[in-house]
Order: C-alpha cells, then sequence, then structure tokens
C-alpha cells in the first residue's frame, strides 16, 4: 500500500518522521546444498519474480589442484587433475600430457592418437549425456534426466572396456596410452553408436521439440556473437551464438584434422541453440568414434606407446603387451625427468576450450601447472545474462551453459 | 572431408498444429517406453555386474614373487601403498632369518589407478576384476600384508546372480544372467 503525497505531508505536519525506503528487493541464496545448484551458490536478487542480480559465489570445491601438482611426479598429476572433471577425464587430462610431451619433444604413436581421439570422444558423449539428464530434470522433465543418465551407461560400459574403469581413466601417459583396445571392441563400439544414432530421433522427439520444454528454451539467456565474444565463453555455449571456434577445428591436436566431422553452430545464441549444438556435436562424436575404430582395426601392426619407447621395454614387457594389450609403466618413468622449458596445450573438453600452462625446471616434478576450465569461463554467465529474466528462467540458463562446479574451481 | 564448420539454424516456431503434432509425437515415445520399457537397472545385490578381466578392481600381492623393489610404492599418486618391513625365514638358507619389504595397500587412500600393477617389473600384483568390498572399520581398510596376499571374498556373490552387459543395437546395454554362475 503507498502512500500518498498529501498524508505524508499530514504526518510531518504532526511532528512524524517520514522515511522513504530504498526500494526492497528479495534476496535468494540457490545452494551450495541446492539439489540443482552444485557445488557452489547462486546469490539471486528478485524484484517481483524478474532477477535484477545473480551472483554466482563460488570456490566451494577448490582443491588447490595447481598448487598440488607442483609437488609430485609427472606422470602422477594426472590422476590429479582428472579429479576436476570426472565426467569427463579423458578430455581434461589430454592437454596436460601433450604439454608434457611438447617439453619432451616426443610424440605419440598414431595409434595412440586414435586411441586418445576415440576415449575423447566416447568421454563427450557421455559428458553431454550427463549435462544433458542435469538439464532434464532442471525444467522438471525427469525422463530426459533418466534417459540421459541411462544412455550415458552405454559409452560409459565402452570407456570401461577400453581403460579398465568408468570415470577416472588416466589413459594417457606421455608417448602413447596404457591400454590398446580388447578385439571386439570395435564390434561393440559399433553397435553402441547405431542404438545412439537412433535413439537421438526420440531424444528430440519427447525433449527437444517437445513444445513445454521449447517455450522454456526459446529466447531464454540470449547471448549475441558479439557479446559472446566479448564475455570469452567458451565450448558449446560460444558456438550457440554462432562463433565459428571449437580447438579441434582452430588448432588441430592429435589426429583431429585427419577425421570427417563437421563442427555444428547455430546462430541463435539463446538457451535452446546451445541445447542444439551439444546433441548436434553428439551425432558428430558418434561419426568420429566410427572413424576411429575401422583406423584402428585396419592398422594393428603399432605399438600404442612412441616406437622408440616400444623398443626399450624388457621382453617380459613386450609379451606381456603382445598377450594383453597392456603396457607396463618403467620404473625409470616414475622420476622422469622433463627438459627446462614452458609449453602450452589446448583442447576441447565436453564444455569448451581447456588450457594448460606447464613449465618445467628440469626436475622430476612440474615447476608449475596452470589450468584454465573452460567452466571457469562460462561461469561469468550468471553475472552478465542472468539479471533481466524471470527467476525460472535461470534453471534454463544454468543448464544450458552445462556449468560443472568442480572444474571451474578445479 | 577435413573438419569443418555446419552452420544451423533452429526452426521457426510453429503454429497450433506443429504445436499439437508435437505434443502428440512426444507422448507416442513417451507411451512406447511406458509398454515396453527397456531397463538396464542392476538389481544389486540380488544381481552383481561381472567385469570383464582388464578391470581395474582390488589389488592382490603375490609375495613369493616380489623382489621388493619398491616400485609400486613409489609410483602411487596418494601414497597407498607403502613398503613394510619383516623378518621371514629365509628359502636359500635354511634356519636362518632374512629382513624384506613388501608392499601393503591401505584402501582409504587407494584410487584404483593401477599405476602399480602397471610398474611392477615382475607383475607380482593384480587386479580382481570387482570393486565393491565393505569394510567395519578405516583401521580394517589398511591391509596387513597377509591380507594383501588373500583374494577378499565378494560378499555380494554370496545373494546375487551374477548379470553381464551386452551392447545391443536397439536397447543400448542389455543386462544378461551370466551362464554358469560365477
Ligand atoms: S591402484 Fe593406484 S592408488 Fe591404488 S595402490 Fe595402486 S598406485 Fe596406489
Ligand atoms: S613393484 Fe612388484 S616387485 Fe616391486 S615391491 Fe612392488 S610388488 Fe614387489
Amino acid at each position: 500500500m503507498s502512500i500518498s503525497e498529501g498524508t505524508i505531508g499530514e504526518l510531518r505536519a504532526k511532528g512524524v518522521e517520514v522515511k522513504r525506503l530504498e526500494r526492497e528487493y528479495y534476496e535468494i541464496f540457490i545452494g551450495p546444498q541446492h539439489p540443482g545448484s552444485g557445488h557452489m551458490r547462486i546469490i539471486v536478487r528478485l524484484d517481483g519474480d524478474i532477477i535484477v542480480d545473480a551472483d554466482p559465489d563460488i570456490g566451494y570445491v577448490h582443491r588447490t589442484m595447481e598448487k598440488l601438482s607442483e609437488g609430485r611426479e609427472w606422470i602422477k598429476v594426472t590422476p590429479l587433475v582428472e579429479r576436476m572433471t570426472i565426467i569427463d577425464a579423458c578430455n581434461v587430462t589430454l592437454p596436460y600430457i601433450n604439454a608434457v610431451e611438447k617439453l619432451m619433444d616426443k610424440r605419440p604413436s598414431t595409434r595412440a592418437s586414435y586411441l586418445r581421439v576415440l576415449l575423447c570422444e566416447i568421454n563427450r558423449i557421455a559428458s553431454h549425456l550427463y549435462g544433458f539428464g542435469i538439464f532434464g530434470v532442471f525444467l522438471g522433465h525427469s525422463t530426459a534426466y533418466m534417459w540421459g543418465f541411462g544412455d550415458r551407461e552405454v559409452f560409459l560400459e565402452l570407456a570401461e572396456i577400453l581403460t579398465g574403469t568408468r570415470l577416472t581413466y588416466t589413459y594417457h601417459i606421455p608417448g602413447g596410452v596404457r591400454r590398446d583396445m580388447p578385439q571386439d571392441f570395435p564390434q561393440m563400439a559399433r553397435r553402441a553408436v547405431r542404438y545412439m544414432r537412433n535413439r537421438m530421433a526420440e531424444y528430440e522427439k519427447i525433449f527437444l521439440n517437445n513444445p513445454v520444454i521449447v517455450s522454456r528454451l526459446r529466447d531464454v539467456g540470449v547471448i549475441s556473437k558479439t557479446r559472446a565474444a566479448e564475455l570469452g565463453i567458451v565450448g558449446p555455449t560460444l558456438r550457440g551464438s554462432g562463433v565459428r571456434y571449437d580447438v579441434r577445428l582452430n588448432e588441430p591436436y592429435e589426429v583431429y584434422s585427419e577425421l570427417d566431422f563437421e563442427v555444428p553452430v547455430f546462430e541463435e545464441g539463446d538457451a535452446l541453440a546451445r541445447t542444439l549444438v551439444r546433441m548436434e556435436e553428439i551425432k558428430q562424436s558418434l561419426n568420429i568414434i566410427e572413424q576411429a575404430v575401422d583406423w584402428l582395426e585396419k592398422h594393428r601392426d603399432e605399438p600404442v606407446i612412441a616406437k622408440e619407447d616400444y623398443e626399450k621395454l624388457p621382453k617380459l614387457h613386450k609379451e606381456l603387451y603382445e598377450k594383453t594389450g597392456r603396457v607396463k609403466l618403467l620404473p625409470t618413468q616414475i622420476s622422469m625427468k622433463v627438459p627446462p622449458g614452458k609449453a602450452v596445450a589446448r583442447a576441447e573438453a565436453g564444455r569448451g576450450e581447456i588450457f594448460y600452462y606447464v613449465e618445467s625446471d628440469g626436475g622430476v616434478m612440474p615447476y608449475r601447472v596452470r589450468v584454465v576450465t573452460p567452466s571457469a569461463r562460462n561461469v561469468i554467465v550468471f553475472k552478465k545474462v542472468v539479471p533481466g529474466h524471470r527467476l525460472m528462467d535461470l534453471p534454463a540458463i544454468y543448464g544450458s551453459i552445462d556449468y560443472f562446479p568442480p572444474e571451474a574451481d578445479r | 572431408m577435413p573438419p569443418r564448420v555446419a552452420v544451423k539454424n533452429l526452426k521457426k516456431g510453429g503454429g497450433l498444429f506443429e504445436g499439437v503434432k508435437s505434443n502428440i509425437e512426444a507422448l507416442i515415445v513417451g507411451i512406447k517406453y511406458f509398454v515396453d520399457p527397456k531397463r538396464m537397472t542392476l538389481l544389486y545385490p540380488k544381481e552383481y555386474p561381472e567385469h570383464r578381466p582388464g578391470y581395474r578392481g582390488f589389488i592382490v600381492l603375490k609375495k613369493d614373487v616380489c623382489i621388493s623393489c619398491a616400485a609400486c610404492a613409489r609410483v602411487c599418486p596418494s601414497a597407498a601403498m607403502k613398503m613394510v618391513r619383516v623378518t621371514e625365514a629365509d628359502p636359500r638358507e635354511p634356519g636362518k632369518a632374512r629382513q624384506k619389504q613388501y608392499p601393503v595397500i591401505n584402501y582409504q587412500r587407494c584410487i584404483f589407478c593401477g599405476y602399480c600393477v602397471d610398474v611392477c617389473p615382475v607383475e607380482a600384483l593384480y587386479h580382481l576384476p570387482f570393486h565393491d568390498i565393505t569394510y567395519e572399520s578405516l583401521a580394517d581398510m589398511f591391509l596387513t600384508l597377509e591380507a594383501f596376499q588373500k583374494e577378499p571374498l565378494r560378499p555380494v556373490e554370496k545373494e546375487g546372480s551374477p548379470v553381464v552387459y551386452e551392447f545391443d543395437e536397439s536397447a543400448g546395454l542389455v543386462k544378461r544372467e551370466k551362464k554358469g554362475g560365477a
């Protein structure tokens, strides 16, 4: 109830002190224990239903990974850093190994490169499906959640057969990978790929074309092309705004330049476009998996580590590799010294570009490991894009940028 | 063809007809799976998964093979493996005792990265293809040298039946009962 100027005048005349209040906003804390927020908090200030200010409060899962890396030997950093994005462990550890390889002037064998790409793409699909499931449940569409998590299991099973574990693969070592694929792997991979291709049509019907979902996503959280470049966001979030940037394309690593695939880009920049970028990427990753297993099946003669390293293996190790496909580590690799120098490497992880700066002083441990993760760069969307939307749009925008707090916090 | 950009556009928001059509399509898919659900849920512990031999699960030491090189303890990224010094009978000189070091594992810390198994020069360590054992106390998770040499019993084997997952083109993963028991 507002008081008219007249009444205020009367009250003042009676000697009552009248002060005008600043406009009041309603403040809500989403997280850190909120089921939807992950390990973070968003402090949202509301005017009625409209968000006037959103402040992402990050750092709840900061584990000082960069510092910890300085205190462990080179190969022991991999199991550490993969824990920042456990659902995308292959993609986030690859550039670290690439940087170390650059310092050591070592090149992985082509077979190892194909295996890396194979696991990375399996991982990308699993990671997108995970994000998709969470997105579904944000919007109250629990079918999408169940589907996403169920179908993710198909690809985790593939990864498990390849590496021996579902999530924390620790698959790359300088100069190669730790295991070759089993003989029957291509067959299984092809079946999984064909299944997922057909399944995508159903995803479209039940979720992406569903009018209820479309109305929650269309024209929500629009980021224009210039704005996206200004904010410095990466990954599907960037490509959903029409910027043509994908590390696999712009700065190819491993064997990506030899593969036939598309980098989907949408111009609209809204939550729907970002979701579709991810769905289209799954289709492209399926193509890559097929190409990779085809190649791997045809070229069996090369070892999965660099040739010169393979030569140096003792006889027992070679026999074991022939028999089981497992590459043994040499005790000398534990305390291996990396020539002094600085190297950078980047890769396209599920959520966008991940960047490593690695510096060596010639010792058995890194002198410095710097990581810039995609989520750390995308978190700015909360601050800059969310205000002006309704509160119900917050989960839609959150889900569409696929923000993963442990990755941002490192 | 090399990798390339593919610019796409969203479908335009359709009218009433489009809306009704896509609603019905969504419902049809929903009903399809309501009538014929494709479930892959594991009914643990009534069923338990049989992993393939390469699975990185619990680790067992073959003490007779071990040459006490300590590589496994040095490679462990989470300091889960430690060497212990034991006095034992010397097999080469009967009646005499000798001191030797062997690794023991602390499952409170182990992350199952498998580095130790991969680095052992004589294959004295191996993985078991499972991962589901619980301990009554934290202290139990620090295995003694004796316990580290025994393959732990998997409690679920007593109550459940083993299943394997197979890839399938129409259902993704299909759960199948494993023939012939564990
Ligand atoms: S599996 Fe990894 S963490 Fe566990 S004891 Fe072996 S090296 Fe250590
Ligand atoms: S690496 Fe193998 S041989 Fe060496 S101490 Fe460990 S178990 Fe024994």
